[in-house]
C-alpha cells in the first residue's frame, strides 16, 4: 500500500468525490466521508514527508504508459520542491470539513475532486498529466463559487474560469510546442518532465512559449498584474473555497514556475527575471497598500494574500538560493498563516452573519482563545520572528537583496505594509468596545480548537525550528539555482562580449 | 563548540515559559472562576527571579575567566542554514551582555514585584503578567543573542510586547491607536535592520554569521557598504530607542499602564538601540561618519525632546520625553565612540527613570489614575515614602553631583570634549540645564506647594509595600550606581569601562585634567541653574503658566506629529482609496474589463447576419460553396 | 455528348437553390431541395457512364433512398410547423434572429 502513496492520495480523494455526487447522500455524510478521507490523506501525506529523505532524485515514482505513442505516461513522484506543497495541500484540506457545516453535499464532493486533483498536479512527472490535473483542479471551483458563493457569486465564477482557462490554453500551446521540438530534436515522443528539461530552446519560438507557461501560472499565482480575478474571487467564494484559493492553489502556480519554467526555459526566465522579479514585488506594495481601506473582512484578506504572493513569487525571481528556499518555506508559511486567517473568519461570519469590519468589535473580549489564534496566524502572516512567516520573507528579502538593492529595499517594505493593514484590523474586530451582535460571539468550540491549534503549533514550531523543512528542499533548491547562476553567468558573459565587439 | 554553558538559555526560557502557563491559564479562566491574583503575582515573578539568579551566576563565572576570554557560549541547534547562511539559535554571554543581563533581570524583577500591587483588581491581570513576561523573555533574547539574527527575534519580540502592552487597556480606541502607532514606527526602523543586517551578510556574513566571526572579518568589510551598514542599523536603533524622526511613538506609548512605561519604555526595551550600536562597535569604529552621524542626530534629539519636556502636563509624558532625551545622550556617546560611556548611562539610567516611572506609577495609583501635574501638588505630606524616593531619582535625572546621573552623563559630556567635538558638549551641557529644570518642575509642581484638587488630595494614601518596597530598592541603585564607574578624577577606577572593554572596540582618549575639570564643572553648573529657575518658578507656588507663541508651538511639540500626519499618514490612505476605488477597478482591471466589452461588442455586430430566415441562411450556405469552390479551383490551377 | 448531361445537372441543381432562396413556402423550398438532389442523381450517373463504373449508380440510389426517408420526416415535420403557426410561410419562422 505504502508503494501507491501517491496514487492513493490522488485517486481516493478523486473517486470519493465522485460517488458523493452519484449517491443520493446527506450533506452531513458527505462532511464525515470527505472528513474521514481527507484525513487518511493528511497522515499518509505526513507519513510521505517523514520518509522523504533529502536528495535530489525524485522519490516515490511511479510510471506508466497511457498512450505509449506519443510518450504520453502515467508518471508521478516527489521531490525536494514538490514536498512541502504536497504537505501543504493534504493537511490542510481536513480544516474546512471539520470547520464548515454546508447545507449541501455537492460542496463536499466538489472539495474532495479539489483536493485529489491538486495532489495530482504537485505529483505529476508527465507535463500532459500536469496539465490535465491542472484543468480538473479549477472545475471544483467553478461549481464551488458558482453554486455556494455569496451575492455576485455568478460574476466571480465566470471571471476566474474564463481568465485561468484563458491562461492554461496558452500553456496548451506552449506544451505542444515543446513536445515538437523535443520529437524534431530527438526523433521520439516525449512529455516527460525530466526528457524536456534537456532540450536546447532558442528564438523568438521558446521566447512564446515561455510566455505562454508564465501567463497561465501568473493568472494562477496571481502576479500583478494578473490578479484582478483575485479580489471578487475570494470575496465571493464560500470561506472553505477561498481557503483552497488562497492556502494551496495559488501556491501550485508558485510551484509550476518552479518545476515547469526554471529548468526547461532557463535563457528566458533569467532574460525576464528582473522584470518579472518587479512585477512581484509592485503587487506586493500595490496589494498591500489596496488592503488597508478595505471595508470587508475577506476582502481585506483577499489583498493581503495576493501581496504576500507578490514576496513569495519574487523568491523564484532572484534566483539565488537563499530566496529560492525562502519562497519554497514561505509557501508552507503562508498557506499555513493565511490559511488559519480565513478559517477564523469563516467562524466569524458563520456566527455573526457579517464580514463589515466596522460591525465588529471586542471579540477578544468576549473569545480570548480565538483572539489568540488570530493574533499568532496575523503576526505569522506580517512576518513576526519566532513564527514562520520571518524565515520566508527573511530569506526573500535577503536573497532580493543580492539580486537587485533596489528590489530588495523594496521587498523590505512589507514589513510596514502588512502591520499597517492588519493591525488596524485587529483594532477594529478585536479591540475597542463590543456591540450587540460581538457581545453574543462565543468562542472556539472544542472541535474548532483541537482543528485549529496544531496547525498554529506548526506556525510557531515553523519558526522556531524550520531546519527539518529547510533540509528537504535544500539538495533540489540548490540544483535548481545552480542551473540557473550557470546560464546568468553564460548571459552575463555573451553581453560583456557584445559590449567588448 | 566552544566552551559550552547549559544554562544560559535557560535565561529567556524561563520568563517564556511563564508567559506561556500565564497566558493560557489567563485564556482558560477570564471567563468564568477567576484565579487568585496572588497566583498569577508569584507565578510572574518566579521566571524573572530566576532569571536574576542565573545572571548573577553568568556574571560570576564570567569574572572567574582571564580577561581577554571572557566569553561564554551556548548553540542550541542550528536554526537556518541556507547554503552560506548558517545561523544557530545561540547564546553569548561576554561582558557587555553580562551587564545588560543583569540590569535587565533585576529591574525586570522589581517591576513585576511592583506591578502585583499596581495592577492589583484588573480584570486582565494574569494577562498583563503574561505579556510582561514575554516581553522579559524578549529582552533577554535579543541581549543574549550570539547573532544579529537572534538578536532580530528579541528586537521586534519586545515591539510586539511594547505593542500589547500600550494597548492593554483596548477599549479605548486611543491606546490602541497609541499601540498600532509604536508597532508601526518600530517597523519602519526594523526595516532599516533587515537591510542591514542583509547588507552585512553578503559583505562578510559567508565566515559565520555571528558577532564573533562578523568581528573576526570586519576590516574585509568594503567601505561603502560598511557605511550603508551602519546607518540602516541606526535607521533600526532610531525606532527602538526612540530618535530623530522615529521618536515620535514614545510619548504615545504612555497609554499603557504605567510599570509598563517604566520597564519598557524607560529601562530596558528603548536601550536596545544604544545596545545593538555598541554590539557592533567592531563596524562603527571603521566608520567615524556614521559615528558622527549617530552623535549629531542623538544630541539633537536630547535637545529637541527636552524642551518638549519643558512644557508637558501630563506626568508621564514629561517622564517620557526625558527618557527620549537621555536616549539621545546615549546615542551621542556610542556615536563619538565612547560606547562604555553610552553603556554606563543606560546602566544608570535604567534605576533612575524606573525609579521615577515607578514613583510617578505610586502617585497616580494614589489619585486614582489622574496624571495631569496641574492637578496635583502638596502630595509630599501624603506620599512620603514616594517623595523620598522620587527625590532621589529626579536628583539623579538632574545630574545632581554625586547621584548616578551626574556621572554617567558627565562622562558622555567630557568624551565629547574629549574627541573634539565642542559644539555636542555645549548642546549638551544646555539639555542638562533644561533637564534639571523640568525634572523639578515636575516634582516640585506635584509634591510642594498646595494641592490643586482638594477632593483628589483627600483620597490620596500612600501605596501598598510591595510597591514601596522596589522604590528604595531602585533609589538605592539610584544613588549609588554612579560609584561604579568613578572616574580618576574622583579617585575612582572606571570600574565599568574596565569590565566592558574586552567587548567593545572604543578609543580613548588620553585624559586630559583640564578637560575633565571643564566638563565636571559644566555640569554642575547646568544643574545649578536648571533647577533654580525651577525652584523661582514652581518651588513654593505653583501656578498653571499660560503658553503662547513659541511656548505654545512648543507645547504643541512643534506640530511634528501633525506634520507627519499630513505628510504620511493621510496621503497613504488616499493612495489606499485611489488605488482601490480607481486604480484596481479601471486601470488594472481595465484590460480585462475592455476586453469583455469587446466581446460583447462583437457579438451584437454579429449578430446582424443572424436574421432567422431560412433563406438567408441558404444563400450565405451557397455564397460559403462558391467562394470555397472558387478557392479550390484557383490552387488546384483547374 | 456528355457535357450536355452535365450541364443539364447544373441547371437543374442552380434551379433548385434559386427555388430555395426565393421561395417562401414551406413545400416549394422541400421541392426545390428534391430538385437539388435529383440533380447531383443525374451528375451522378452520368459520370459513372463516363468511367464505366457502378460506384454513380449505386450512389444515385443511395441519395433516393436518403430522399425519400428525408420526405417522410420532413412532411411530418412541415405537419408540425403547420400545427404550431398555422401557416407555411418560411419567413414565419425566425426564432433564430439574433
Amino acid at each position: 500500500m505504502f508503494d501507491n502513496l501517491l496514487t492513493v492520495m490522488i485517486f481516493g480523494p478523486l473517486v470519493t468525490g465522485l460517488v458523493l455526487l452519484l449517491l443520493p447522500l446527506s450533506s452531513a455524510i458527505a462532511r464525515f466521508a470527505g472528513a474521514f478521507v481527507s484525513i487518511i490523506c493528511a497522515l499518509l501525506g505526513v507519513k510521505l514527508f517523514a520518509d522523504f529523505s533529502p536528495a535530489t532524485s525524485v522519490a516515490f515514482h511511479q510510471s506508466y504508459p497511457v498512450i505509449p505513442s506519443l510518450g504520453i505516461n502515467y508518471s508521478i513522484g516527489v521531490d525536494g520542491i514538490s514536498i512541502l506543497v504536497l504537505l501543504v495541500a493534504v493537511i490542510l484540506i481536513p480544516m474546512v470539513f471539520l470547520l464548515f457545516k454546508e447545507k449541501q453535499k455537492g460542496y463536499y464532493a466538489n472539495l474532495m475532486v479539489a483536493q485529489g486533483a491538486m495532489v495530482g498536479a504537485i505529483a505529476a512527472r508527465d507535463v500532459i498529466m500536469f496539465y490535465m490535473f491542472w484543468e480538473i483542479m479549477l472545475l471544483p471551483i467553478f461549481f464551488m463559487i458558482g453554486l455556494y458563493g455569496g451575492e455576485r457569486r455568478v460574476a466571480a465564477t465566470i471571471k476566474i474560469t474564463v481568465y485561468t482557462i484563458a491562461g492554461s490554453l496558452l500553456m496548451f500551446a506552449s506544451i505542444v510546442y515543446l513536445a515538437i521540438m523535443y520529437q524534431s530534436q530527438t526523433g521520439v515522443w516525449s512529455f516527460a518532465m525530466d526528457s524536456l528539461t534537456s532540450l536546447q530552446l532558442t528564438g523568438t519560438g521558446a521566447t512564446l512559449a515561455f510566455i505562454g507557461f508564465m501567463v497561465a501560472f501568473a493568472i494562477k499565482i496571481p502576479l500583478f498584474p494578473f490578479h484582478t480575478w483575485l479580489p471578487d474571487a475570494y470575496t465571493e467564494a464560500p470561506t472553505g473555497t477561498t481557503f483552497v484559493l488562497s492556502a494551496i492553489m495559488a501556491k501550485i502556480g508558485v510551484y509550476a514556475v518552479i518545476r515547469f519554467v526554471v529548468p526547461v526555459f532557463e535563457e528566458s526566465f533569467v532574460r525576464f527575471a528582473l522584470i518579472l522579479a518587479f512585477s512581484g514585488v509592485i503587487g506586493m506594495m500595490y496589494c498591500g497598500i489596496a488592503a488597508l481601506v478595505q471595508k470587508d473582512f475577506k476582502r481585506m484578506l483577499a489583498f493581503s494574500s495576493a501581496s504576500h504572493m507578490g514576496i513569495i513569487a519574487l523568491g523564484i525571481f532572484c534566483m539565488n538560493l537563499q530566496a529560492l528556499t525562502g519562497t519554497l518555506f514561505q509557501i508552507v508559511a503562508h498557506a499555513t498563516s493565511t490559511g488559519v486567517l480565513f478559517l477564523l473568519l469563516g467562524i466569524i461570519e458563520e456566527r455573526m452573519e457579517t464580514r463589515n469590519i466596522d460591525d465588529l468589535g471586542g471579540v477578544a473580549y468576549r473569545a480570548p482563545l480565538f483572539a489568540a489564534c488570530f493574533a499568532v496566524a496575523m503576526l505569522a502572516s506580517v512576518g513576526l520572528p519566532g513564527t514562520s512567516g520571518f524565515i520566508g520573507e527573511f530569506l526573500i528579502i535577503l536573497g532580493a537583496i543580492k539580486f537587485n538593492i533596489l528590489i530588495g529595499v523594496l521587498a523590505g517594505t512589507t514589513l510596514i505594509i502588512g502591520v499597517c493593514y492588519m493591525l488596524w484590523l485587529f483594532q477594529r474586530v478585536f479591540f475597542e468596545k463590543q456591540n450587540k451582535r460581538t457581545e453574543q460571539f462565543r468562542d472556539l468550540s472544542l472541535l474548532e480548537t483541537i482543528t485549529i491549534v496544531p496547525v498554529i503549533l506548526l506556525i510557531i514550531f515553523m519558526g522556531l525550528y524550520p531546519q527539518p523543512f529547510i533540509e528537504r528542499i535544500k539538495p533540489a533548491a540548490e540544483q535548481y539555482t545552480l542551473i540557473l547562476t550557470d546560464r546568468a553567468e553564460i548571459a552575463d558573459h555573451t553581453i560583456s562580449e557584445t559590449i567588448a565587439k | 563548540m566552544e566552551q559550552s554553558t547549559p544554562y544560559l538559555g535557560f535565561i529567556p526560557l524561563l520568563p517564556l515559559a511563564g508567559a506561556l502557563v500565564l497566558g493560557l491559564m489567563h485564556i482558560a479562566t477570564c471567563q468564568g472562576k477567576r484565579i487568585p491574583d496572588k497566583l498569577y503575582g508569584i507565578l510572574g515573578c518566579i521566571g524573572p527571579f530566576i532569571a536574576l539568579i542565573l545572571a548573577v551566576k553568568v556574571f560570576f563565572e564570567l569574572k572567574a575567566l582571564d580577561e581577554g576570554k571572557r566569553v561564554l557560549l551556548q548553540r542550541v541547534y542550528n536554526w537556518i542554514e541556507v547554503g552560506d547562511l548558517k545561523i544557530s539559535m545561540g547564546f553569548l554571554a561576554d561582558p557587555l551582555s553580562s551587564l545588560m543581563l543583569l540590569f535587565v533581570t533585576f529591574v525586570g524583577f522589581l517591576i513585576h514585584l511592583y506591578s502585583i500591587g499596581y495592577m492589583a483588581g484588573d480584570k486582565n491581570f494574569g494577562k498583563f503578567f503574561a505579556y510582561l513576561n514575554l516581553f522579559l523573555a524578549s529582552m533577554l533574547l535579543l541581549v543574549l543573542g550570539d547573532g544579529p539574527v537572534v538578536m532580530f527575534v528579541g528586537w521586534e519580540g519586545v515591539g510586539l510586547c511594547s505593542y500589547l502592552l500600550i494597548s492593554f487597556y483596548s477599549e479605548d480606541p486611543a491606546n490602541v491607536v497609541a499601540g498600532n502607532k509604536a508597532f508601526i514606527v518600530n517597523r519602519i526602523g526594523d526595516l532599516g535592520f533587515v537591510l542591514g543586517i542583509s547588507f552585512l551578510f553578503w559583505g562578510i556574513g559567508a565566515d559565520g554569521f555571528d558577532y564573533i566571526s562578523l568581528e573576526a572579518s570586519a576590516t574585509n568589510l568594503n567601505p561603502t557598504l560598511g557605511l550603508t551598514v551602519c546607518l540602516l542599523l541606526f535607521v533600526g536603533a532610531t525606532g527602538k530607542s526612540a530618535q530623530i524622526p522615529l521618536y515620535v511613538w514614545l510619548p504615545d506609548a504612555m497609554a499603557g499602564p504605567t510599570p509598563v512605561s517604566a520597564l519598557i519604555h524607560a529601562a530596558t526595551m528603548v536601550t536596545a538601540g544604544v545596545y545593538m550600536i555598541a554590539r557592533f562597535s567592531f563596524l562603527y569604529v571603521q566608520v567615524p561618519l556614521a559615528g558622527e552621524i549617530i552623535a549629531w542626530v542623538g544630541i539633537l534629539t536630547a535637545l529637541l525632546a527636552a524642551i518638549f519636556g519643558m512644557y508637558q502636563r501630563d506626568i508621564k509624558k514629561i517622564l517620557a520625553y526625558s527618557t527620549v532625551s537621555q536616549l539621545g545622550y546615549m546615542f551621542a556617546a556610542v556615536g563619538l565612540t565612547a560606547y562604555s560611556a553610552g553603556i554606563f548611562h543606560v546602566f544608570t539610567h535604567a534605576f533612575f527613570k524606573a525609579l521615577l516611572f515607578l514613583g510617578a506609577g505610586s502617585v497616580i495609583h494614589a489619585l486614582h489614575h489622574e496624571q495631569d501635574i496641574w492637578k496635583m501638588g502638596g502630595l509630599k505630606k501624603k506620599l512620603p515614602v514616594t517623595y523620598w524616593t522620587m527625590l532621589f531619582g529626579a536628583l539623579a535625572l538632574a545630574g545632581c553631583p554625586l547621584f548616578s546621573g551626574f556621572f554617567s552623563k558627565d562622562e558622555i559630556l567630557y568624551s565629547a570634549l574629549a574627541h573634539g567635538h565642542g559644539a555636542i558638549w555645549f548642546i549638551g551641557l544646555i539639555v542638562a540645564g533644561i533637564t534639571a529644570y523640568y525634572t523639578f518642575r515636575m516634582f516640585f509642581v506635584v509634591f510642594h506647594g498646595k494641592p490643586a484638587d482638594q477632593s483628589l488630595y483627600d483620597k490620596a494614601h500612600e501605596s501598598p509595600p510591595v510597591m514601596t518596597v522596589p522604590l528604595v530598592i531602585l533609589a538605592v541603585g539610584a544613588v549609588f550606581a554612579g560609584f561604579l564607574n568613578l572616574p580618576h578624577l574622583f579617585g575612582g577606577h572606571l570600574m565599568v569601562s574596565h569590565w566592558l572593554s574586552p567587548s567593545l572596540v572604543e578609543h580613548h582618549p588620553d585624559p586630559t585634567l583640564a578637560l575633565e575639570l571643564l566638563a565636571v564643572g559644566g555640569s554642575i553648573v547646568a544643574f545649578v541653574i536648571g533647577v533654580s529657575i525651577a525652584y523661582r518658578k514652581f518651588g513654593t507656588k505653583a501656578q498653571e503658566p499660560v503658553y503662547r507663541g513659541f511656548h505654545k508651538f512648543a507645547e504643541n511639540k512643534f506640530m511634528v506629529d501633525e506634520l507627519f500626519g499630513a505628510l504620511i499618514v493621510t496621503p497613504y490612505r488616499y493612495l489606499s482609496q485611489g488605488i482601490s476605488r480607481i486604480i484596481e477597478p479601471w486601470v488594472t482591471d481595465g484590460p480585462l474589463k475592455s476586453m469583455a466589452l469587446l466581446y460583447r461588442l462583437s457579438g451584437l455586430a454579429f449578430k446582424v447576419f443572424q436574421v432567422g430566415l431560412v433563406r438567408v441562411y441558404a444563400i450565405y450556405m451557397v455564397l460559403g460553396l462558391s467562394i470555397m469552390s472558387f478557392l479550390l479551383i484557383k490552387t488546384l490551377n483547374l | 455528348m456528355i457535357h450536355n448531361y452535365l450541364t443539364l445537372s447544373v441547371i437543374l441543381f442552380c434551379l433548385g437553390i434559386l427555388g430555395v432562396i426565393s421561395r417562401r413556402n414551406v413545400f416549394i423550398v422541400f421541392m426545390a431541395i428534391e430538385l437539388m438532389l435529383n440533380a447531383a442523381n443525374l451528375g451522378f450517373v452520368t459520370l459513372s457512364r463516363l468511367h464505366l463504373s457502378m460506384d454513380g449508380h449505386v450512389l444515385a440510389l443511395m441519395v433516393m433512398a436518403v430522399a425519400a426517408a428525408e420526405a417522410a420526416l420532413a412532411l411530418a415535420v412541415v405537419i408540425l410547423l403547420h400545427k404550431h403557426k398555422g401557416k407555411l410561410d418560411t419567413d414565419v419562422f425566425n426564432l433564430l434572429k439574433g
